[in-house]
């Protein structure tokens, strides 16, 4: 023991800072959240009372709904955006340099920015209406953010607008991996560009897919600030309701529905790495 | 016959990468637009889609209001110390990462994306509740404390896989050549590694620039820039809002734009590889 410290002391004293501050104050509060959604007052034991509070509530189990539908949509539109996107960066073309540039702009973008914008897009009297309008496409103007299905689709849109750049970046990078000498002996044993495609392309990018997929997946289930923003508490998600919640006053109940995200995320990772994945994309290396 | 359906993907290539471009770049024109236009252009039910009648008008009430600075200058403050201890607490460690085994390097970094994993609600209502007893709410130094909590992990994750690239060889010549750890660490790693430390400062500099739920919890009086934006996108304040969330945008265009050259993917994958 003493050896190891005397040959180590440098690096030890090196990681030391950072491992207090992230025990202390990211996986103390974890507990600490954890433990207060099975407390209640006046008891000092654990109860599963807040639990069954919170599961009787209509709006939070709406808002466990809106999160897994905004999630499930939005992973699967901005992968298929986001591939085509790339595939198209990865061709030779005049002005590509300019493309990039645009297409990863919004990257910088703060959401609390895209969230804004979003609200003179999607307003009543916002310039998608107009435009809409000005096509002769629509008569009246359509409230997007009123509620429903057409709400959680302008949430979607928002997210995608502020994610893509970095799902573009990612996958951009996977393709650009994959060597050139293989897309050539499928052309001489005369595939064609689909079959290339589906055979090679994609199997090839499964690592960089399944990491866009976990990383995309874990941000998509904690949406908060662009739900805050664009639809208040009208439409709750897990977050926002955690969040309203705690506003009230009501920490065990905040607590609570924190906590259920945190298993609805830890659940949905589980299912992708044994069921869909199984192992093969993703490895620590 | 043969070139007709690649000249047609050709023009579904075109019209895709325009309809990209425009849908990327239109937001950030209208949000500029409206800052600049008069009421009568917006408020109404047909708003326009040219600038007809520039305006100084919002951007003269919110200068001269004294609602920008202190928020514009609490948020500079907390973004530049979160930058400066983050890479303090974290370029060391991740550098001691990336030399360990195997099996202590894939733990450590599970347990960052573990972290990572736990809704930021959950987070910071423990922080909030504990800041409360420190008399922590509402300060620079509570708030730099909760913006770390993010940017730590994230920060690592670029910064082990940077230490990870330079080899070990280069260290192990220069304890040859009779260098002790810390003049190696001196003349060898920290040369090697400070272009990837640059950019991750800056990244961690801007998502602490940008944050806004640890502000939400943490303040109660003085807000940061985009808790500002928020107050007026609840008061439905259009102009201020469109105001106020260019000038946060601002700063972080021009650092993206000028790190576009280093933005590079495996930042981003950090340590965890296919």
């Amino acid at each position: 023991m003493i050896k190891c410290l005397r040959k180590y002391w440098l690096e030890i004293l090196l990681i030391i800072p950072m491992t207090i501050y992230i025990l202390g104050f990211t996986i103390l509060p974890i507990f600490q959240s954890i433990v207060m959604s099975f407390r209640s007052e006046g008891n000092m034991g654990l109860t599963m009372n807040n639990y069954h509070m919170l599961f009787n509530k209509p709006q939070f189990l709406e808002s466990i709904g809106n999160t897994m539908f905004v999630t499930v949509v939005s992973l699967c539109y901005q992968l298929v955006l986001a591939l085509l996107i790339a595939l198209a960066l990865k061709q030779s073309f005049k002005g590509r340099g300019i493309v990039r540039a645009i297409v990863l702009m919004p990257m910088g973008i703060p959401t609390m920015v895209s969230g804004v914008m979003a609200l003179y897009v999607f307003g009543t009297s916002g310039y998608l209406n107009e435009i809409l309008f000005r096509l002769h496409l629509v008569s009246t103007p359509i409230n997007w953010t009123v509620g429903g299905m057409r709400s959680l689709f302008v949430i979607v849109l928002a997210d995608t607008w502020k994610v893509l750049p970095t799902l573009v970046l990612l996958l951009l990078a996977g393709l650009e991996s994959i060597p050139e000498t293989v897309y050539e002996a499928a052309k001489i044993d005369g595939a064609s560009s689909v079959l290339t495609f589906f055979h090679v392309t994609l199997p090839l990018l499964k690592p960089s897919i399944t990491m866009s997929i976990l990383f995309r997946a874990v941000d998509a289930f904690r949406i908060f600030e662009l739900p805050q923003i664009l639809v208040g508490s009208s439409i709750p998600f897990v977050a926002t309701y955690s969040y309203e919640e705690y506003s009230a006053g009501n920490l065990a109940i905040s607590a609570a529905s924190s906590t259920v995200l945190l298993v609805m995320i830890l659940l949905f990772t589980w299912f992708y790495m044994k069921v869909i994945d199984r192992g093969e994309g993703f490895n620590v290396t | 016959m043969s070139r007709n359906p690649r000249k047609l993907g050709k023009i579904f290539l075109v019209i895709g990468i325009v309809l990209v471009c425009f849908c990327m770049i239109a937001p950030l024109y209208l949000l500029v637009k409206v800052s600049f236009s008069t009421p009568w252009e917006v408020n109404t039910a047909h708003p326009t889609l040219l600038l007809h009648q520039p305006t100084l008008k919002h951007w003269k009430q919110v200068l001269s209001s004294g609602n920008l600075f202190g928020p514009f200058w609490k948020s500079l403050v907390v973004a530049t110390c979160t930058m400066v201890l983050a890479t303090v607490l974290v370029a060391p460690a991740s550098y001691v990462i990336s030399r360990t085994s195997r099996k202590i390097r894939a733990t450590y970094i599970l347990v960052l994306f573990f972290t990572k994993m736990f809704p930021v609600v959950g987070i910071a209502l423990p922080i909030s509740v504990v800041f409360l007893k420190w008399n922590l709410l509402d300060t620079n130094t509570g708030l730099v404390l909760a913006h770390l909590i993010g940017q730590v992990p994230f920060m690592a994750w670029i910064l082990v896989s940077t230490f990870g690239s330079i080899p070990r060889d280069l260290e192990e010549a220069a304890f040859i050549d009779g260098c002790t750890k810390m003049m190696a660490l001196r003349k060898v790693v920290i040369p090697l590694a400070v272009q990837g430390i640059a950019v991750a400062g800056l990244y961690v500099w801007l998502n602490s620039w940008n944050e806004f739920t640890y502000a939400l919890y943490l303040s109660l009086t003085t807000k940061t820039l985009p808790l500002e934006v928020y107050y007026y996108v609840q008061r439905g304040g259009t102009f201020q809002m469109a105001a106020y969330a260019t000038i946060l945008a601002i700063p972080v265009i021009i650092i993206t734009f000028v790190m576009q050259k280093y933005l590079r993917s495996d930042y981003l994958s950090g340590a965890v590889k296919g």
